[in-house]
């Protein structure tokens, strides 16, 4: 959980130098460490894609909200 | 009225595509993504008062739509809100990926190389298998996930949205990235 608290918060000295020599000496956690990165910029490049590439809104659904909206205007 | 003015009834064909798409990139359920446009612009119509001509309408009505997706995360998360207590007793725990005795991986978690993990996958499948991913996960997971990760939400500002404490926190981001990352090896990373 250090791992992801670094990202957001300073970790106090004590933590930072923990963290350091735990992922020095464990080479999965080492690994880990790079793949919890990976995963966050992964999920903000897919949402951007699919942000501008995906299915667009059916005229039946624009014309339902362009009647609410006179309506309601 | 001048030509600055906005005309809510053109929202739907002039802006109704784009927010749709940045809806469903969130919420992968295409009804939702409606509601949630529909609900951007009735928001845009009750606050037309509020709009300043020097921003855009269409910067406008993004603001309102990111709003209306972060509350959208928010009753996802608070309808199934579970305590720390709770969080141990049910689903996947860190007994399931670490030794209790030494903190060590388990065989099976052990994370495996993602070296050509870029390689191994196109980029649209790589996306298609997290976003699979990200829809297993549960609601409440991944609503911090999206909010922390997609959203860019701090975690004070996650805290406060959520009503968690920053134990919570941190456990449910430790949990959501272990699943994500064990998902992501079985469908393919790692095994290269």
């Amino acid at each position: 959980m250090l791992l992801e608290q670094q990202a957001d918060q300073a970790l106090a000295r004590e933590q930072r130098v923990n963290l350091w020599l735990h992922l020095r000496y464990c080479p999965y956690c080492n690994r880990y460490a790079q793949q919890t990165v990976l995963i966050a910029e992964w999920a903000r490049a897919s949402a951007s894609a699919r942000a501008t590439a995906g299915p667009v809104l059916s005229e039946a659904a624009k014309e339902r909200m362009r009647e609410r909206l006179v309506a309601a205007g | 009225m001048t030509p600055d003015t906005p005309v809510p009834a053109t929202w739907p064909a002039r802006f109704g595509d784009e927010l749709y798409r940045f809806a469903l990139s969130r919420v992968s359920d295409s009804e939702t993504a409606e509601e949630l446009v529909q609900e951007t612009f009735l928001s845009a119509l009750d606050g037309l008062a509020t709009f300043r001509a020097e921003a855009s309408e269409r910067t406008w009505l993004f603001v309102i739509l990111r709003r209306k997706i972060i509350d959208h995360y928010r009753r996802q998360a608070r309808a199934t809100h579970v305590g720390l207590d709770e969080i141990e007793a049910g689903g996947p725990t860190e007994a399931d990926f670490f030794v209790p005795e030494n903190g060590h991986w388990t065989g099976p978690q052990t994370p495996a190389s993602w070296l050509r993990a870029d390689a191994a996958l196109e980029q649209q499948e790589l996306h298609d298998i997290l976003q699979r991913c990200q829809d297993r996960l549960p609601p409440q997971q991944e609503a911090v996930f999206a909010l922390r990760f997609v959203e860019e939400l701090s975690a004070e500002e996650i805290c406060q949205e959520l009503g968690l404490s920053s134990a919570n926190y941190w456990v449910i981001v430790h949990r959501a990235k272990l699943q994500l990352r064990r998902c992501l090896e079985k469908h393919g990373l790692g095994k290269n």
